[in-house]
């Protein structure tokens, strides 16, 4: 009899198995969501993107394709709660209109007093919003304003090109203002520590349960129609699992257990592609920057000529083939006809640098240092898998021009301490912008005494260029500024831009939809299966 | 009774002896993690819109800001009124961390040592028994096998070929397949959940689970375990004893197990505790290699990233854990060699 009922039973749950697996779909990650609120300091890259789907913001970035691939993009918008936005005709006022048929997880509607209470936290509170907000000039709750339920308005002071793209980011998120004010205590008014483990928002996805370090399982929100179509979100569950062992996520992924994975190793990247069976989106990070730093402030590499002399030592193909197995896009080799950058409308972008031993003992001499000198080269463990490779082949290279170079592996929270504290003399490390503007990246990597001036560069004309760049409303002037600060970027030398690696997506060939997303997640509302 | 009650006022007095180095433990854990170099308030503050201000933020939330000194007494207050402060890396109390994760790695290493204890111990006997012949050899061989094999290398292999290559296995992420439901936490061992849920296929599936990483692990200790049983029964096979045993008459089996083995097994027991005490925190690399949910893998990574409390409450825990593992290594002496407990 009950062996009766358990045949029953397994033959009937089959096909409801199967069905729900069809329908969820399963991502491994190497690392852990910490938050549910990515405002919190310490929030990991996973809780970014976990962010997106559970909490809709007033605007999203838009896709376009960059080498056939599709890519978000910084200058084209789509709307979540805002139905549409307008920009005053001096640029100073953003007016927008909300959707009026946007509920949150709870069923009590959006309004525009939600719209307000979230960005006077991301503005106020002590949260990571508040130092990337400032960057598209929004900086306080004076600049907010409700005007009727559906419809709100930002100022600004000056007009600003990233004012837009900042509430597009993944830290002003919506909250259901209610709910979170009613969780709040006199200490804590901004709900800070409720919403680190609670949601209150209006997203696609609804957490099912959330175990930090373990998985998170999400389910579909019925009521959320924000999808490129005005559709809901594909998937009915999102699984994303934390495997710390890259090798076994390669594996479950390959034998169909996982569908999708963004951290493989290059090489099991690379094997998988040549396997043919998966569908392999590989994508320049065109957001971000892999480079090897000086600190310019400090002997020797305060002499341009010995920053230039390493310039023309590295072996750069070889590096870029043994750290990335070639998966990426080059940062060197180009041509320059006139020793001036040939555009300016962008950085990163490819420098005239080559491998020339002869002119780099010649910079080398002319420097004083004739016969060399000895200084240590460190990088992340975090980063021992690419940077190794790299760093030997660094140390092999320099020699011949008498350079002795030792190589320190720093952990991660000790290399980030000496580059915080300026003391690393020679390195390599990313950066990632979100917002890869060609004004973004100089005023954040190359200016003032910040930690991300790795280069402790302090040169006049580029911060003056930049800044003056960051309001430039007429995009040939803009483009001109930015000209000149390639050119002088080179001249320079603060750094060598390397290359920028690629965001391997590896999928189930079912998988559609996947587009590379500035925080380098997936943002999985835009997936489907075939 | 009286057995009893020596027992007891034994346990009890070793265990208040013990205080004193769960103390020591305790602040020698607190200041080394302060002397290793890093700032934890600057990593975790990576941000991409990281300054000065959230640096600041995070050190007064950890309690950096204050002197060390201070720092030390308000930890131990803290651990006083059972508060063992909140992990970064997990966004979670370090506590309800733990709590969560130590059943995970206590089912693994309870099933692997109970796995090796199996394998071990007739392994060893069968050794002593024939010392010398080529089944010394054949045992010393598996032996030295197990220990040189490091747990990532013999784990991925297991993974490579009972889940890779023959889908045997199944796949080797977590505790229980993500497919199947948990049963509801009652002790936080699945195998006992699901069978007081009486869900026998959720039980199937977290058995499944646990074979190849219980298996790495027993593989790793074996040899210790089969060296010492060969050892001690080969001491006691060479006593009195046993020797008097055998001239009685008595049939080779209960000579055999009554005599020589039951002697021998208290070397074995000592070694077993310590064993199970080192496997306990030295299995990072199968947690890891098997995504387990345990303390251990927990622990690394949040050395690795200069989260001290989880660290520190890691460390408490392997230590209480070491304290109660001995005292129940003394009470096991007491019954399987009645002496011991004479004071």
């Amino acid at each position: 009899m009950t062996c009766l009922a358990v045949a029953l039973l397994s033959s009937t749950a089959l096909p409801v198995l199967a069905q729900t697996r069809a329908e969820t779909l399963r991502h491994v990650t190497g690392a852990a969501i910490n938050t549910l609120d990515p405002n919190i300091p310490g929030s990991t890259r996973e809780a970014f993107g976990l962010s997106l789907l559970t909490y809709d913001r007033l605007l999203s970035f838009g896709k376009k394709q960059l080498d056939g691939k599709w890519v978000f993009d910084l200058d084209n918008f789509r709307g979540e709660l805002a139905e549409s936005y307008k920009f005053s005709p001096d640029g100073l006022k953003i007016t927008f209109a909300l959707r009026k048929d946007a509920k949150f997880h709870d069923g009590t509607p959006v309004t525009a007093e939600d719209v307000k209470w979230s960005l006077d936290r991301a503005v106020t509170a002590n949260v990571l919003g508040k130092g990337q907000l400032l960057t598209g000039s929004l900086t306080s709750a004076d600049q907010f304003k409700v005007i009727d339920a559906h419809t709100f308005e930002v100022t600004l002071p000056k007009p600003d090109k990233l004012a837009l793209a900042n509430l597009a980011v993944v830290y002003p998120v919506i909250f259901n203002s209610k709910l979170a004010k009613s969780k709040a205590t006199p200490e804590d008014p901004w709900a800070l520590a409720w919403l680190k483990e609670n949601t209150a928002g209006s997203g696609a996805y609804i957490i099912e349960s959330f175990k930090p370090g373990e998985t998170t399982i999400l389910r579909r929100n019925p009521d959320w129609n924000r999808g490129s179509a005005e559709k809901l979100a594909s998937f009915k569950r999102i699984i994303t699992q934390t495997i710390p062992e890259a090798a076994t996520r390669a594996n479950l992924v390959e034998k169909g257990d996982a569908d999708i994975v963004i951290d493989l190793q290059a090489t099991d990247a690379a094997d998988l592609e040549k396997k043919g069976k998966l569908k392999v989106i590989s994508t320049p990070q065109y957001n971000s920057i892999t480079f090897v730093s000086f600190n310019n402030q400090m002997a020797p590499f305060d002499k341009l000529d010995v920053r230039k002399a390493i310039a023309y030592t590295l072996p750069y193909d070889d590096m870029f083939k043994a750290a990335l197995f070639g998966r990426g896009a080059p940062l060197y080799g180009a041509n320059w006809a006139d020793g001036k950058a040939p555009t300016g409308a962008i950085f990163p972008i490819p420098q005239p640098l080559k491998t020339d031993l002869a002119e780099a003992k010649k910079l080398l001499t002319a420097a004083g240092f004739p016969d060399g000198f000895s200084t240590t080269f460190s990088f992340n463990v975090g980063q021992a898998s690419t940077a190794e490779p790299m760093a030997a082949l660094l140390k092999e290279s320099l020699a011949k021009i008498g350079i002795k170079v030792e190589i320190q592996k720093l952990p991660d929270a000790q290399m980030s301490t000496l580059i915080n504290e300026k003391k690393v003399p020679f390195f390599t490390e990313g950066i990632v912008a979100w917002l890869p503007s060609m004004d973004y990246f100089y005023r954040n990597f190359y200016i003032g005494p910040i930690r991300w001036n790795y280069a402790s560069l302090n040169d006049e004309k580029i911060t003056e260029w930049a800044q003056a760049a960051r309001f430039e409303p007429d995009m040939a002037k803009y483009a001109a500024l930015g000209k000149d600060l390639n050119t002088r970027h080179f001249e320079l030398m603060p750094q060598i831009p390397l290359w920028q690696p690629s965001q391997d997506a590896v999928m189930a060939s079912s998988i559609d939809g996947y587009v590379y997303q500035f925080h380098r997640q997936i943002d999985f509302r835009d997936l489907s299966r075939k | 009774m009286s057995q009893l009650s020596t027992t007891a006022k034994r346990a009890g007095w070793r265990f208040a002896s013990s205080l004193p180095a769960l103390f020591g433990v305790l602040v020698f854990t607190f200041l080394l993690m302060r002397v290793l170099p890093g700032d934890p308030a600057v990593f975790f503050a990576s941000g991409p819109s990281a300054g000065k201000e959230e640096i600041e933020m995070i050190r007064k939330q950890m309690g950096l800001d204050k002197p060390v000194p201070e720092q030390l007494v308000r930890y131990l207050g803290d651990i006083g009124s059972g508060n063992l402060g909140r992990s970064l890396t997990t966004g979670q109390p370090v506590l309800a961390d733990l709590k969560s994760r130590l059943p995970a790695s206590l089912e693994l290493t309870f099933s692997a040592l109970l796995i090796a204890l199996l394998t071990a111990i007739p392994l060893g006997v069968a050794a002593a028994l024939r010392q010398g012949s080529w089944i010394d050899h054949v045992v010393r061989f598996i032996c030295a096998l197990g220990v040189c094999v490091p747990t990532f290398v013999s784990g991925l292999l297991l993974i490579y070929a009972f889940y890779y290559l023959l889908g045997m296995a199944p796949d080797p992420t977590g505790r229980v397949d993500i497919f199947t439901s948990q049963p509801p936490v009652v002790t936080g061992f699945l195998l006992i959940d699901f069978t007081l849920a009486g869900d026998w296929e959720g039980w199937r599936a977290a058995a499944a689970q646990l074979v190849l990483p219980a298996f790495t692990m027993a593989l790793f200790v074996v040899a210790p375990l089969a060296r010492i049983t060969r050892a001690a029964m080969l001491a006691s096979l060479g006593s009195d004893f046993v020797r008097t045993a055998r001239s009685l008459g008595l049939p080779p089996a209960k000579v055999i197990v009554t005599y020589a083995l039951r002697n021998a097994l208290l070397p074995v027991l000592t070694i077993a505790g310590i064993v199970f005490s080192t496997m306990l925190g030295a299995n990072v690399l199968v947690e890891k290699v098997f995504s387990w949910p345990g303390v251990a893998s927990y622990a690394l990574d949040a050395l690795l990233a200069s989260d001290y409390a989880p660290v520190q409450g890691f460390v408490l825990l392997m230590a209480s854990i070491f304290v109660v593992v001995n005292l129940t290594v003394d009470v096991l002496y007491g019954i399987a060699d009645p002496r011991v407990s004479v004071e």
